[in-house]
């Protein structure tokens, strides 16, 4: 089967992020495909390279960067969701003259058409809310 | 399925002025209206204020929820249901809503969650 | 059918809204702060053994907040189980 997931959680606060960088990973090792990750609202922060956490906490980046890197994963944030929380990609940073970009390569900045190819085209789409 | 798609039910459950999420569903509402994807609204619990009349977010430096709401047919967005349990207790009249929508009891609303292919919670 | 996944502890908003919205045939699993719902002998755990839904708790989340032993018909479930659920169930819908 083919799925999308719609990611609202924030990988700061409760468990929603990450119970959904590991469902990804088990939807992969089932043996279906992943259209996108669509990452929404405070979901944004997932991508969030700037991010410091404690060294004894789970890596929030990680999971999402080896689906990436490894399975070849899409991962798209929201871009008015992103950039009003500081989530900005080179082009975005230049584009509003803030000193620096801010997420990693991994996720692309899109808008909210890539959420509706993913409803129009996936069979299963499951949202992390929370 | 059609290439036309799938369905989609965008469930609102948050207040229009208290949380960032109730715009993030009205965004892609109509984001998925604008692509031609068939779309429902359900407002349901505390998401049916975003009905009240008067609304006034000027107030608070922020667009008015309700005009946006009113702006939903010309994006073709027709089909916006009413959670009327939430809506009596909150004492919401249709006579007064800034959307034309129509109110659900409790076994319509489990009929329309069936009846649509994706629901997206709010 | 839906599959509701139900973040948010015994009586809040998200879970009298998710409980009125079930409806026989669908699934609840508790995942985050709605493993608390299946406290047994807690009201909200009586509630949700009422309701006409297939139960799951999700095992990372019960183990975290020191949920041992929900109910029988609260199947603790693992990841893949939580894959294999949302391909069951042709929907699924977050109430947080």
């Amino acid at each position: 089967m083919i799925y999308s997931l719609l990611v609202l959680s924030s990988p700061v606060s409760g468990q929603g992020a990450q119970t959904a960088a590991a469902f990804a990973q088990a939807v992969l090792a089932a043996g279906h495909t992943i259209r996108r990750v669509f990452f929404f609202d405070a979901g944004c922060y997932a991508g969030a390279d700037l991010a410091v956490f404690p060294q004894d906490e789970t890596d929030r980046l990680g999971p999402w960067v080896e689906l990436a890197e490894q399975q070849q994963v899409e991962l798209v944030l929201c871009i008015s969701s992103a950039i009003r929380r500081g989530q900005l990609d080179a082009t975005e940073a230049s584009r509003h003259e803030k000193p620096c970009a801010s997420i990693h390569p991994a996720f692309t900045l899109s808008g909210l058409g890539e959420l509706v190819d993913a409803t129009a085209h996936s069979d299963r789409l499951v949202t992390f809310g929370g | 399925m059609t290439d036309a798609g799938r369905n989609t039910l965008i469930v609102i459950r948050h207040t229009p002025y208290g949380s960032s999420l109730a715009r993030a569903a009205l965004d892609a509402a109509m984001a998925m209206a604008a692509f031609e994807q068939a779309i429902d609204i359900l407002f349901l619990g505390d998401g049916v204020l975003h009905l009240m009349p008067d609304q006034d977010g000027a107030a608070i430096g922020v667009n008015n929820v309700s005009k946006l709401l009113a702006s939903l047919p010309l994006y073709d967005i027709d089909s916006v249901y009413v959670d009327a349990a939430s809506a009596a207790k909150y004492r919401l009249a249709t006579s007064d809503t800034p959307i034309a929508g129509q109110f659900l009891d409790q076994a319509q609303i489990q009929q329309l969650l069936s009846r649509n292919d994706h629901l997206l919670g709010f | 059918m839906v599959l509701h996944t139900l973040n948010a502890p015994p009586d809040s908003t998200a879970f009298n809204d998710c409980l009125a919205a079930i409806a026989p045939g669908d699934a609840l699993l508790l995942l985050g702060d709605g493993v608390y719902c299946a406290l047994t002998a807690t009201p909200a755990c009586d509630a949700i053994l009422r309701c006409s839904a297939q139960l799951y708790v999700l095992d990372k989340d019960a183990r975290a907040a020191g949920i041992i032993g929900p109910p029988d018909t609260v199947t603790v479930t693992d990841m893949p189980g939580f894959v294999a659920l949302t391909a069951r169930y042709p929907r699924q819908l977050a109430w947080y």
